[in-house]
């Protein structure tokens, strides 16, 4: 235990020079690239005072190690600063008005790949060497291969449009109202006493979770595969036969459970990268998530927002992969940091 | 404990089953409301709620919606009537204008629009020198309050055109208690005096919008208007199809539409858009300083195939920067070079040039991929095809993202652009001011400068009469084709899909819906 809290503080500590470098290559490679925001924002018709009158007050004006220094600063106060159009909103604001979405998205569509992926794995495992495990095999790749887009419009075509059994985008139906409180719409439903809103919240997610859980689920197929041949393959699990245990427990109270540890590596990442927003998915369904906001202001060169949202993820994934590798120790007892 | 299979299975099911009863329990539309609702679909996106600040269409048409301005475009025509004002005079050739506003007028804190809020809306403007402030800052001397109701708007120098300046959301007046005075205030759903008022705004989600209960006008058709916003065209025809909107506005694609129209189900509700593409070619960039360059690309463009393949109909052949439909207009383009791809003609004017099979022309012909829509390398691919056929031309094309192909375009390093207009305000002027006169067009990296050009532009902005003013402008158009420096391509049509049972949405070359006088019936 003291040397997992000695880990643990020890991660923790290089969060920092890791957040610090991501940040001052994000930084400097935005200011390299072409184009400023006040031009992206302003548009074709603003008149050079007017262009150099913004660029002071964004302090662009200001030598660029003048203006990093400044935004470290700012950072180690915990302001995030304001984003450089439009108004100027507060980056954590900017952040809060899209992230609740995307983690939305990130659950659902995450519940659904590891679900799918942990029953194909496993049934192709069970089944190897006959008809089911190839087709479970080829269904990986072919569902990893999928191109989100792709499926996302067939799913809205056939499920929205034909069938009429889910909406094609969007996050809600604007004409159930529930008060935005935490900005996570179940959440809000099931304070507002509403639950249609709840209903209406997890009746909107159905066809982005779907699309992307199948397309990502391809990966734990192969992989929950792989990993309960080789714990099949093992001694124990010969012992345990031996002495008459039926297969079924053999397999869900044993072979699973070993199983499970590569995968929930990959669960970890693939759970940090969704938090990240699903770019695609969010396009295809007008998801208002990170992601997409995160490529626009990049287009528009909204430097203090792409920077605070980069911090954002770098401090979000680190701790999703810390909380990943506790786990870890707490489920194999083997492993020591 | 471990669990057995046969549960699992039970389990699994009965989770199918209740997903799958929870679709077709929301299957359904909702119940139909007490109040009447009109939901718009959109991929466009409002940026900013403060007049002072905004400066792009969507955010205009819905501050048009929930704000009012001194003057006001009739729907269906380009007439400008008073608003806010009843009555208004023009003193001093056009230099000075005195507003009398309508008495009793309350904005939604309960502030009474008097000339003192006016004058202080428009002061705001200028103190805080947002993107449009120009429509301010360049036209106005002074603005004094002349009693309650009267405002005096001292210009700079007479303008013919200011009325049309004045209905531009920009003088939208707002309330000093509701508006900061020295700051802009992009999330404020404050609104002003208009037929609606903002309920809810979530941000690139939804904007909700009621009738105004202390709108002076007729009550809106509508009660209720709610805007969705979509990311990708596609799901935005889609929702339509699926009956989660009921007006598809802004922007569907060109084979969309087509399929839309051809389908029976919709009503495809067409305007003249006062929207225009062109091709500007930098006259400080050789070999685009000689003229017989430009005129020779002129006549070799091919604008009806662009207008068929590329936008499938969707967009008119233009034939000159002012649009067609705008008092002036006349094909300049067409009468000097022909209404289709002049090939021997181009083919001459190469050879004039300098230039052969053997010796082609070389262009470099610059486009930005998204800011104008997803056909816009198609749009570039068939210029550099219309081009090509000459035999004596040969085309590169290259591509640059928003931000950094305005800042190379503003520095002068690109030498032929692809670029696109909406107006500011709906006059000859704004068409033609900003592009071909020395200085005005340093937004266009200052590509031409011809001074007989700039005295007709002058003499037209101050010219006392529409007649005077079209003749004026006519010689500009006439000059703008023989000297080349910027052809125009095509004009975009304005296209609304909507539910069968939606009527009264009118598209003109305002561009701008009209939520109140929408409705379901």
């Amino acid at each position: 235990m003291a040397s997992l809290r000695a880990y643990i503080l020890a991660r923790v500590l290089l969060t920092i020079p890791m957040v610090l470098i991501l940040l001052t290559i994000v930084f400097f490679i935005m200011r390299v690239l072409p184009g400023n925001p006040v031009l992206a924002m302003v548009g074709m018709k603003a008149s050079e005072e007017q262009i150099k009158m913004l660029e002071r007050e964004l302090g662009l004006d200001k030598p660029l190690w003048q203006q990093y220094l400044d935004y470290l600063w700012g950072l180690l106060h915990g302001d995030l600063g304001r984003s450089m159009i439009w108004g100027r909103r507060p980056v954590l604001q900017e952040i809060w008005d899209h992230f609740p979405a995307t983690v939305e998205l990130a659950v659902a569509g995450f519940t659904v790949s590891v679900l799918l992926g942990l029953v194909t794995g496993a049934v192709a495992a069970v089944k190897r060497g006959t008809l089911v495990d190839a087709a479970l095999r080829v269904w990986g790749i072919l569902a990893y291969a999928l191109f989100i887009p792709l499926l996302g419009m067939f799913f809205q075509l056939v499920f929205g449009v034909w069938l009429h059994w889910f909406p094609v985008a969007g996050r809600k139906n604007p004409l159930i109202d529930v008060p935005r409180v935490t900005g996570f719409y179940i959440i809000d439903s099931i304070l507002a006493g509403n639950p249609w809103g709840v209903a209406d919240a997890l009746w909107h997610l159905a066809l982005p979770s779907l699309t992307l859980g199948i397309v990502l689920s391809g990966i734990y197929t192969r992989l929950v595969r792989t990993s309960m041949l080789q714990v099949l393959g093992e001694d124990f699990v010969r012992a345990l036969r031996a002495r008459g245990i039926p297969e079924d427990r053999i397999l869900f109270g044993h072979v699973l459970k070993n199983a499970f540890i590569p995968v929930l590596t990959m669960m970890g990442l693939q759970f940090a990268l969704l938090l990240a927003g699903a770019v695609l998915t969010e396009t295809t369904f007008s998801w208002p998530g990170l992601g997409t906001f995160l490529v626009e202001r990049i287009e528009y060169r909204d430097y203090t927002t792409v920077q605070g949202t980069i911090v954002f993820y770098a401090l979000l994934v680190s701790t999703v992969s810390l909380v990943v590798d506790v786990v870890y120790a707490y489920i194999d007892p083997r492993i020591r940091y | 404990m471990a669990v057995s299979k046969k549960t699992l299975i039970i389990v699994a099911a009965i989770i199918v089953i209740a997903a799958i009863a929870a679709a077709f329990m929301f299957s359904k539309k909702p119940a139909p409301q007490a109040e009447s609702v009109i939901i718009i679909g959109t991929t466009d996106k409002v940026t900013d709620l403060d007049p002072a600040n905004a400066y792009d269409f969507f955010t205009w048409e819905v501050l048009s919606n929930i704000m009012s301005g001194y003057f006001q475009y009739e729907p269906g025509t380009l007439e400008l009537k008073p608003a806010l004002v009843s009555s208004y005079e023009v003193e001093d050739g056009g230099k000075v204008w005195i507003l009398h506003l309508k008495k009793g007028l309350k904005f939604s804190d309960g502030t009474e629009l008097t000339a003192e809020v006016a004058k202080w809306s428009i002061d705001r403007v200028a103190r805080i020198k947002g993107d449009p402030s120009w429509f301010v800052l360049d036209f106005v001397d002074k603005v004094e309050v002349v009693d309650k109701y009267t405002l005096k708007i001292t210009l700079k120098s007479p303008v013919s055109f200011y009325k049309a300046v004045l209905a531009v959301p920009t003088y939208f007046p707002v309330s000093p208690q509701s508006y900061p005075a020295d700051k802009i205030s992009s999330d404020n759903t404050a609104g002003g005096i208009g037929p609606y008022r903002i309920v809810k705004w979530e941000r690139d989600q939804e904007l909700v919008l009621e009738a105004n209960p202390n709108w002076y006008g007729p009550a809106p058709k509508t009660k209720k208007i709610i805007i969705k916003f979509y990311k990708d065209a596609t799901a935005l025809r889609l929702a339509l199809e699926s009956g989660e909107i009921d007006i598809a506005w802004r922007t569907l694609n060109p084979s969309d539409i087509l399929s839309l129209k051809e389908s029976g189900k919709y009503n495809v509700v067409e305007g003249n858009g006062a929207f225009i593409r062109y091709i500007v070619f930098n006259t400080k960039i050789p070999p685009f300083d000689k003229k017989e360059v430009r005129q020779a690309l002129a006549a070799a463009l091919c604008r009806e195939k662009i207008a068929k393949e590329v936008f499938l109909g969707t967009v008119e052949p233009l034939y000159s920067l002012v649009p067609k439909g705008l008092w002036s207009h006349i094909d300049a383009f067409k009468d000097k070079y022909g209404a289709t791809q002049n090939l021997d003609l181009a083919r001459q004017l190469l050879q004039k040039a300098g230039y052969s099979e053997g010796n082609k022309l070389k262009v470099e012909l610059w486009y930005t991929p998204s800011h104008y829509g997803s056909t816009e390398a198609d749009l570039a691919a068939k210029i550099k095809e219309c081009w090509e056929a000459t035999g004596m031309v040969e085309v590169t094309i290259k591509s640059a993202e928003w931000s950094t192909y305005l800042q190379m375009t503003r520095k002068g390093q690109l030498p032929v652009t692809l670029y696109g207009w909406y107006p500011d305000y709906i006059d000859p002027d704004n068409f033609l001011y900003p592009f071909l006169h020395t200085g005005s067009n340093r937004w266009l990296g200052n590509p031409y400068s011809n001074p007989e050009m700039d005295k007709l532009l002058e003499e037209a902005q101050v010219a006392p009469d529409q007649a005077t003013r079209a003749k004026l402008y006519e010689k500009v158009q006439q000059m703008l084709a023989e000297d080349a420096p910027i052809v125009p391509i095509f004009q975009g049509k304005l296209y609304a899909v909507t539910q069968k049972d939606v009527k009264g949405v009118v598209l003109d070359p305002y561009m701008l819906l009209r939520y109140w006088i929408i409705y379901k019936g």
